[in-house]
This record gives C-alpha cells, structure tokens and sequence, in this order.
C-alpha cells in the first residue's frame, strides 16, 4: 500500500497513520444480465395486478374491436337477475347500508382523515403518492367512463344511488383505490399489513355485493374497478415509496436513514465482496443523529493484522438524500441567495462520485481526512454506499483535549485548502475528529472546488471559531497569525457571521455564553467592512416569486381538495 | 426551509391543480343526441331514460346547435338528469334541461303544447335587466324543465333554440333499440311482471 502523504502544519509535519490492514480477496465483476445486489423491484403481487389492468385494458380494446359488449351485457344482465330474485324489504336495507362505505360522503371522510393524519405525521412522500394516486384513479376512471359511454344495467330495477356511466365502477375504483393507500401509507409493514388486506377485502366485498344487489353496476364493471383500484396504488407505493426506503413507522426517528437489515443489509456485504473486495462481518447504524443527508454505517471487516476484524466507515447514499439535498438547496437560495454557489446534484450516482472524488483530492494533497476506499454500487442509479477509513478511538473536537499541535493542524488544514483552491463548506464540530493528537476532517461532501473567495474565509473563520470553543479567542489568534495575515484574519470575519455557521457551532457557542466572533474581532487591529451575505439574482427572483405563487396556489388548491377529493 | 416542508408545496400544488381539473368526475361531455347515425340516440340519451324509469319520454340534443351555442355536461343520476347549454352571448349555464319523475308547476300557466303527448306550462321570473323564466312539458311518467338563466336581455334566441335543438325520444323507441342492439337479448326495462 502506498505511504500516505503526511500532514503539513506551520510548525512541520505530523505523520498520518497508516489505515488497518484490510484483508482483500479477488474482486468479481458483474456479469452482463446478473441482477445488481438489490435490484429494485416490484413485489410478485404488484406484477400480478399491473397484468390485471393490462388484461382489463385489453378486454376494454377487444369488446369494442370485436363489437360483443352485447355478450356481456347479457351475461352480466343475468346475474343481476339472478340477484334480483332475493331481493326482499329487508335485504334492501341491509343493502344499502352495506354499500355505504362507496358513497360520496364515506370516500370523501376517509380522503380527508388520511390527508389530516399524514399532514400531522409530516408523511410528505406517502402524502404525495397519496394525492397523485387518487387523481391518476380519478382522471382513468372517468376517461374510461366517457370513452366506453357503457349505459347502466339493463332489465332490472336499479335500487339506490348511481350517477354516469357503470364500466369502470367508479365507487369501487375509487373506494378501493383510497383503502389500498390508506394501507400503504399508514399501517406498517408487515403482519399488520397483511391483516389489513385482508380487511379491505372483506370490505370490498361486502360492497360489491351490495352493488350487486342493488343493480348499481354490472360485474364486469366492479371487477375492472377494483382491478384498477388495487394495481394503481400498489403500484405507485412501491415504486415512488417503497417500503425499505420510506418505511411506514410510528417511533420517532430520521426518515433519511436507510434501514440496513434484511435484504439491504445482505445486499452490501455481497457488493462488499464483489466490488472493494472487503470481507463484511457485521453492517451497523454508526452516529445516526449526526446526519441527516445519508445513512452513515460502521461495517466490521477481515482484516490481516494480528488483533483479527477492523472496520471500516461507510456513507449509504439514496436517491432520497439527493432529492432532500435538492430541495435543501432550493430553501437555502430562497433564503440566502447564491450564498453557497452551488448546484444541486442531479443522480445519487453524481454525488457520490463527487464526495469520493474530494475525498481523493484532500487525501492527495495531504489534508487530513479519512483514507477512501471506494464506491460501492447498491442499486444502480438509486443507491450507493461510498467506503472509507473508520477513524477508530476518535473523539468529537468539541469534547477533545485541544493543544496548539491540534490549533495547528486544523489552520494549516484551512490553509492547504486554500493552497490547492477546496473549501470545505461545513467546518463544524461534528465534522473535526481528534485521535491521538491528530486532527481528522470528515464529511466532505459540500466541499467546493474552486469555490468563491468569500467562502474560503468563512472556512478559515469557522476553524477559528471551533478551535476556540474548547480554547480561547486569543491563542486560537496568535497560532494563526503564524499562518495567516492580519488581512487575511480580517477579511474571514468579516466574511463570517451568523448564518454562515453551521447550526452546530452557532449552537455551542450560544451554550457558552461567549460572543466568540467579537471576541476575535477585537483582537484584530483593523476591521474589515461585512462582506454582503444576501444576493439577489434574477434566479432568486424568480425562484421566490415562483414559489410564493405555488404556495398560494397549493393553499387555495388544498382548500378546494377538503371540499371535494375528487 | 426544511426540505419536508418545501416539499409539501408542490404536493398540495400540482395534487389540486389536477384535482381541480378533474371534478365532478361522473360528467358526461358528449351530447345526448337524439341520433347518432344508424345507432339511434346515443347512449347518454339511454343512460338518462334509466334515470328515471317511468319517464315515457327522454330529452336530447335534435339537432346542430346554433353558432355561439355549445353543450356544457350532462349529469345522469338516479331520480333525476340534467344537461346545460352555453350560450356566448346568455353565458355559461344559460340553458338547463331536465328530466324528473314530476316537477312543481305552481304558478305556471298552460300554453299550446308544441310537442305531441306533453302538456306545456310556462313560468316566467323576471324580464329585465335579463330574462329568467322555466317551460315545462309533462307527459306520463315524466316532467321535462327547461330553466333559462339568461345574461343577455334578448330572450328570444334562447327560447327559438329551446324549441328546436332540444327535442325529445319516446321510451319505446329507446326500448326498441336496446332490444335491436343486444341481437335480441335484452330489454330496456325489467319485465313489469318480475319484482326485480
């Protein structure tokens, strides 16, 4: 293995230890047409049903092709005759009260419970498939029923409430099509979930035959109805909110996190082997609620030193975390501006090879960051875990014993970025490990290459700042005067002030009770005038402007949505 | 912004721009002509029939309407159909024609009838500053209402295409057709001498 560059300080060089001694074996190559290690997929129930659809698309096609819609006109006729012949006063009303739940106003109570309940657990996804699912169900129905103009049964009496055209049955489709999401998007996983099928179609049942009894609709209608009201929404939430991904779950937690069990979990410790090599023991969770932008793991490997298994760190990226960091993004330029010159990623494949690509880049230039190991590709174009060093026996800046070798290492950190045009964009506790007596960086992924010359202050401005948490303003000063210039100093603070800090360190500062950036100020001998935070552009205009019109028309719109779903 | 958050916008956006195209989703779009070519009235003329089972005679769309006339929607239910007219000039809505079991003719006044077999009432509301008035044709079974609510003060075109544009289909032929269509195999109607 090659030796590692050695960190570069002020005072000379501090040597980087060389990672554990990971036992390898041979790589393999995915074969052409071999499934990757968790293919995304529809569960076998989802194919049954989309085929049901395409069958009901297809019968729809034939009968009107072959013109024999007489044919099941008469057959379905007869069994509604067949149905008529029980009818008696009473199981009229038993009838009507058993086809209740497909009325407008029980459709319209569960549309509005399932709106409200999702608001209040902040289910945005399974909101979102939610209201797509009942439009695209409403908008296919009732094109179907204009293009098929399917009167409604004839030769016997219709006994209840009815409205248009009978094929597909609207109530059912749409009664089903609003369980099934009920299902999908607030019962868990698992047995509950099976018990809730079986639920539904008790229900569905119960409602069909009352339809049927009452002449409401034909069979053939009912049948394509509630084809359509399943396979849609099955669809949809396996697709746009699988389960592995947007678990349906009432404990708190971050919804970011990618649950590493089961298959997932067996998923990467196969990509492990066939792609870095690396023998995997174990695929734990590893520092949850510091991230919130990817699922971070500890993962136990074979490795050849003499004390047996090591382990190494490892980031699991979604497609989710590049969709959050979109719309992080979008908040931010409303908010601020261009404050951070940045673009949002556009393929979790994107980002990770830009973080892996950083990482390499510090790690070249000597920077003190975690060793990479690579990329691991989970789910093509979905998920992917990015594998580095795990920075064993390290401790978070912030509860670490700070000397002027770590005050340093972290400037001179500052100042090599600077040297070979990175910043780092997110100097804050939680990203500065100390393991002994050596200053680590991590997180890389907001790192900019190139960035504004603005930013490289605020880098610089912010290493002070959290040196100085566990220090004080006046050493942290003096130890960079040796790397920096006043001018320099100056123009970092002035580059930095509240909300160009991290959350975390403006938190901790304001825990301690010290104004630390006046603090620094004072020590200056000249201040720098504030470098403007707020830009406006014609894209944040315009992105305001687009936003307040869409919020305007999402709350008029949600209005309207509580009076009438659909 | 939290990205939750920012995320609910477009969800509630686009969900209730479709939701808002797409309401009343039972409306029927097509007209329900009294003729379609060699099929006879189209199946909206049938679908309102249905509606309501004892009417003898159902409403349609006879013939072109006039320029600056379009038909709006037809909504078929039970007990009760009803399909509009716009007029550029009379606005949306303008025209509302529909079919009941019975109607409430109070303060009403019979005229000349100028459809065979229904009796003609008129009521009128106001004239000025724009016209509102309701005609009425009861016949066995059935009351077909013929609402105007009017923007323009001209009436008259309104109630010339009243008379032309909306006419009116015996039960019996509609049976017939049914009957035809199926090769034979089915009925409008159930049979009177079975309970279903």
């Amino acid at each position: 293995m090659a030796t590692l560059p050695s960190s570069v300080t002020a005072t000379g060089t501090v040597a980087r230890p060389q990672p554990p001694a990971l036992r390898r074996v041979r790589r393999r190559r995915r074969p052409s047409g071999e499934p990757p290690p968790l293919p995304r997929h529809l569960n076998a129930s989802g194919k049954w049903w989309l085929a049901a659809s395409g069958a009901v698309v297809l019968a729809w096609i034939a009968v009107a092709v072959t013109g024999s819609v007489s044919l099941f006109d008469a057959a379905d006729t007869r069994v509604l005759q067949a149905f008529a012949q029980l009818r008696s006063p009473a199981l009229t009303r038993v009838a009507l009260v058993a086809g209740g739940l497909a009325t407008p106003v029980a459709v319209y109570l569960l549309w509005v419970a399932n709106f409200a309940i999702l608001i209040v657990l902040r289910r945005w996804r399974h909101l979102f498939v939610w209201v797509g699912v009942g439009l695209v169900i409403e908008a296919l129905g009732s094109t179907m029923l204009t293009v098929l103009q399917r009167p409604r049964p004839y030769e016997v009496e219709l006994i209840g409430r009815w409205a248009g055209y009978s094929m597909p049955s609207l109530p059912i489709t749409v009664l089903t099509a609003f369980l099934v999401s009920t299902l999908y998007s607030l019962v868990p996983a698992g047995r509950h979930r099976a018990t809730g099928k079986w639920v539904i179609c008790g229900l569905l049942a119960v409602t069909a035959l009352s339809r049927l009894y009452l002449a409401q609709d034909h069979p053939t209608d009912i049948l394509a109805g509630a084809i359509l009201g399943v396979a849609v929404p099955l669809a949809a939430f396996r697709w746009l909110a699988p389960n592995d991904v947007f678990p349906v779950t009432y404990h708190r937690g971050r919804t970011a996190h990618l649950d590493v069990t089961g298959i997932r979990g067996e998923a990467i410790v196969r990509a492990l082997q066939d792609q870095l090599g690396l023998l995997a023991t174990s695929v734990q969770p590893f520092n949850l609620s510091g991230s919130g932008g990817s699922t971070p793991l500890r993962i136990g490997v074979k490795s050849d030193a003499a004390d047996g298994d090591t382990y190494v760190f490892a980031k699991l990226y979604a497609a989710t975390h590049v969709r959050s960091d979109r719309w992080y993004k979008l908040g931010r330029t409303l908010l601020y501006g261009r404050l951070e010159d940045e673009q949002p990623f556009h393929s979790v494949r994107r980002l990770v090879q830009y973080e892996d690509y950083v990482l390499h880049l510090m790690n070249d230039a000597g920077l003190p960051v975690s060793h990479p190991l690579g990329i691991v590709e989970i789910t093509p174009e979905r998920e992917y875990l990015l594998v580095t060093e795990f920075i064993a026996g390290s401790r978070e800046i912030g509860e670490a014993e700070i000397d002027d070798s770590i005050i340093d290492q972290g400037l001179s950190a500052v100042r090599r970025m600077w040297e070979i045009g990175l910043a780092h964009r997110d100097i804050k506790p939680a990203n500065l490990l100390v393991r002994d007596g050596q200053l680590v960086i991590i997180d890389t992924a907001f790192a900019e290459v190139r960035p504004s010359p603005w930013r490289q202050a605020v880098d610089l401005a912010n290493m002070m700042l959290v040196l100085a948490l566990r220090t004080d303003a006046e050493r942290v000063y003096q130890r960079a005067r040796r790397q920096f210039s006043e001018e320099e100093i100056a123009e970092a603070f002035a580059a930095t002030r509240g909300l160009t800090m991290p959350t975390q360190l403006r938190r901790m500062i304001r825990q301690q009770g010290r104004d630390l950036h006046a603090q620094f100020l004072a020590l200056l001998p000249y201040r720098l005038p504030p470098v403007r935070i707020q830009l406006w552009s014609w894209r944040r205009v315009v992105l305001t402007i687009a936003t307040l019109i869409g919020a305007f028309l999402g709350l008029m719109i949600a209005i309207s949505m509580l009076g009438q779903p659909l | 912004m939290r990205p939750a958050r920012a995320a609910a916008v477009p969800v509630l956006a686009v969900g209730g721009l479709l939701a808002g195209c797409a309401s009343d989703s039972t409306a029927i779009t097509s007209s329900p002509l009294c003729s379609e070519g060699p099929h006879g009235a189209g199946n909206g003329v049938i679908l309102m029939a249905q509606s309501v089972p004892t009417a003898t005679w159902v409403p349609c769309i006879g013939s072109a309407l006039p320029q600056g006339w379009n038909f709006h929607h037809l909504d078929a239910r039970n007990g009760v159909s009803r399909f509009w007219l716009d007029s550029d000039r009379d606005g949306q809505q303008a025209v509302e024609v529909r079919l009941e079991k019975s109607c409430d003719t109070a303060g009403a006044t019979q005229v000349p009838s100028d459809r065979e077999g229904m009796t003609r009432l008129e009521r009128v509301d106001r004239i000025s500053p724009a016209y509102s008035g309701t005609r009425y044709y009861l016949f066995d079974g059935g009351c077909m209402t013929v609402v105007f609510s009017l923007d323009g003060d001209n009436a008259g075109e309104a109630l010339a295409v009243s008379s032309q544009v909306v006419g009116a289909i015996a039960r019996s032929d509609l049976a017939a057709q049914v009957h035809e269509e199926s090769g034979g195999r089915l009925s409008l109607d159930p049979d009177p001498g079975e309970g279903g």
